[in-house]
């Protein structure tokens, strides 16, 4: 008991944060310094009880499971719900900002439930705790028409995803008898074509989740019309944790129904169901990111390739394959939050997001703009940024099955692809002149913490193994050596 | 061919039979039987009821959705200390201290929506 209250006690600080950042909202609402700084005080503690409480174990039947790779990337998707909330407390309006940030709040405490949990039932309970909150702050700007738009359609999917992802994961209990993922693992045998079903339902609830094509749709719309610091987390936080608890389902709880999708060496199972899509997701990502005008929305195509990339990553039976499926995503949701605060600056200082907004970048902020070619250098994977890294291992390891060739070489010749449309933004901002002279706008945490992501970038880039070592080190062997049962 | 499969293609005909039977019936009997007597009162929308006036999309206050949310945090405080307080005598205390939670961040919802002045009838 006392034992489980340790291992939820970051989770319960920043519930309690998130009720004393309400009560501030009522009793002092023009307090926006105290109501941040209140916010950050709850997430520094929760982050504290991470670092100086390390409870691992298993609790209640496998309902919550810590163990070092969980509380790493508890301690990831804090930082990241952080950063939305700075991003936040310098352009959000004066109306309801407490609010938005205790939402802010209880979403990343969903996410980083769903970080530790082996139990489709709590799998599914945490996620909809991440997911409301993000529903609710896409639509925050209600004045305007694009942000309820994005609101609307985000919830909609959203829910429509929850009721296949509902239905796929009670197929599977109904097949197997349990909600626990190591349990589930044990019912080897002839898949039954009620489990396929509910594989692929459940498949489909996440591809939703990490905006894999066919179920995308949303993403565009979502990322350009909801406020840019609720974009950046959905694009960074809710990203690591679906991908996640996506990896974990797939390689504890699923591991003997994974099939092959090598070039000839086709076996049913859901990593053919992964490979068709992120083929698509690659493809059409990249492609479509070809022709945006908003710099927002040419993210969320980004994003979707992205996506793309790390479903590939997923269809290998390599050993660290999943090492490097988690830590491109840690690394990719860095750099995107990164880019998202560089437009919460730019949308501040000219109003919009669109990419002559970017014009003269480089004149009027150039730090501002030289940590943008950072950022979008590393997703392009250029060295000597991390994103190259990222990719560098996560083709590799995608490799330790050479019948995936085909699959790589689809990614590598589209990321050739993705470099043009990031060097159409760079050329905005480097290359244009500004049609007016504009002041800086006044974002001087935004600003720092833009600086601090795009330093770290660098950083990772230039020594990898500061994350790599750790997370290769302490993956857990049920995680890391999947099953695989070749009927 | 598989028993199984037999017997999910009897069951798949007896379901589309079944409802088939009373619709069949009713039309032999509305075909053989009944006199063909048109009117305006067949024509009404409740056929034993008082008349519909007005159109059926009318505007009510958004006021009345934000009650129900309130009312239902009440509610489903019900729903949960009804088995709680049935049990009280035989549970642990971390039990209590479980609803106690349960119970403050309901409350500090009642509080929020209060203290924002949705309560008040505008």
């Amino acid at each position: 008991m006392t034992n489980l209250l340790l291992a939820l006690a970051p989770e319960s600080l920043l519930v309690l944060a998130a009720l004393v950042v309400l009560g501030l909202g009522v009793s002092v609402p023009k307090a926006r310094s105290l109501i941040t700084a209140a916010t950050l005080l709850g997430g520094f503690a929760a982050a504290a009880a991470i670092l100086l409480l390390p409870v691992d174990g298993n609790f209640l039947h496998g309902m919550v499971v810590v163990d070092p790779v969980a509380r790493m990337f508890k301690l990831v998707i804090l930082g990241l719900g952080l950063v939305a909330v700075v991003f936040a407390s310098d352009s959000f309006p004066e109306i309801h900002f407490a609010e938005s940030l205790a939402l802010i709040l209880f979403g990343t405490v969903g996410m980083m439930l769903l970080t530790g949990t082996e139990d489709l039932l709590m799998i599914f309970i945490a996620l909809e705790l991440a997911s409301i909150p993000l529903y609710i702050l896409a639509a925050f700007a209600k004045e305007g028409r694009s942000s309820a738009e994005a609101g609307l359609k985000y919830f909609l999917i959203g829910s429509l995803s929850a009721a296949f992802l509902l239905y796929g994961l009670s197929l599977i209990y109904g097949v197997t008898g349990s909600t626990n993922l190591p349990i589930i693992s044990n019912h080897s045998g002839i898949p039954d074509p009620l489990l396929i079903a509910g594989i692929v339902l459940t498949l489909a609830g996440f591809a939703f989740k990490v905006a894999a094509v066919p179920f995308q749709l949303w993403a565009p719309d979502v990322y350009e019309g909801a406020p840019t610091a609720v974009a950046s987390l959905v694009a960074s936080g809710s990203k690591v944790a679906g991908v996640f608890i996506l990896a974990k389902i797939l390689a504890i709880g699923l591991g003997p129904w994974a099939g092959s999708a090598g070039w000839g060496q086709f076996l049913p199972g859901w990593v053919p169901v992964l490979a068709l899509m992120a083929a698509a997701s690659v493809i059409l990502g990249n492609l479509a990111a070809l022709v945006q005008s908003n710099v927002k929305r040419l993210l969320a195509y980004s994003a979707i390739a992205h996506g793309g990339y790390l479903l590939i990553g997923l269809c290998s039976t390599g050993e660290d394959s999943l090492t490097a499926v988690l830590f491109y995503v840690v690394i990719y949701a860095l750099t995107t939050a990164g880019a998202f605060g560089t437009v919460v600056i730019v949308e501040k200082q000219r109003g919009g997001s669109s990419l002559e907004d970017f014009d003269g970048l480089a004149k009027s902020s150039p730090v501002l703009a030289l940590c943008l070619l950072v950022f979008l250098i590393s997703l392009a994977g250029i060295p000597p940024f991390v994103g190259f890294f990222g990719k560098f291992y996560l083709f590799t390891a995608a490799l330790a099955n050479p019948a995936l060739l085909w699959l790589v070489i689809l990614a590598i010749a589209m990321n050739a692809v993705s470099l043009y449309y990031y060097l159409i933004v760079l050329k905005h901002a480097f290359v244009l002149p500004a049609k007016e002279d504009l002041r800086p706008a006044n974002a001087p945490a935004s600003r720092f913490l833009v600086a601090a992501l795009a330093l770290s970038v660098l950083a990772l880039g230039l020594a990898p193994n500061l994350l790599l070592a750790p997370l290769a080190k302490n993956m857990p062997p049920q995680i890391s050596a999947r099953k695989v049962f070749l009927q | 061919m598989n028993p199984d499969h037999l017997l999910l293609t009897i069951f798949l005909a007896v379901a589309i039979v079944f409802p088939l039977i009373p619709l069949a019936m009713a039309w032999a009997w509305a075909r053989l039987f009944s006199p063909a007597k048109p009117g305006n009162d067949k024509q009404s929308s409740y056929e034993c009821g008082i008349e519909s006036a007005g159109p059926a999309h009318v505007q009510f206050q958004s006021h009345y959705y934000l009650y129900a949310l309130v009312f239902l945090v009440f509610d489903v405080e019900t729903v949960f200390l009804m088995p709680f307080a049935a049990a009280f005598l035989n549970l642990p205390f971390s039990a209590f201290l479980a609803l106690m939670v349960f119970l403050l961040l309901l409350v500090e919802g009642l509080v929020w929506a209060w203290a924002k002045g949705i309560l008040a009838w505008k």
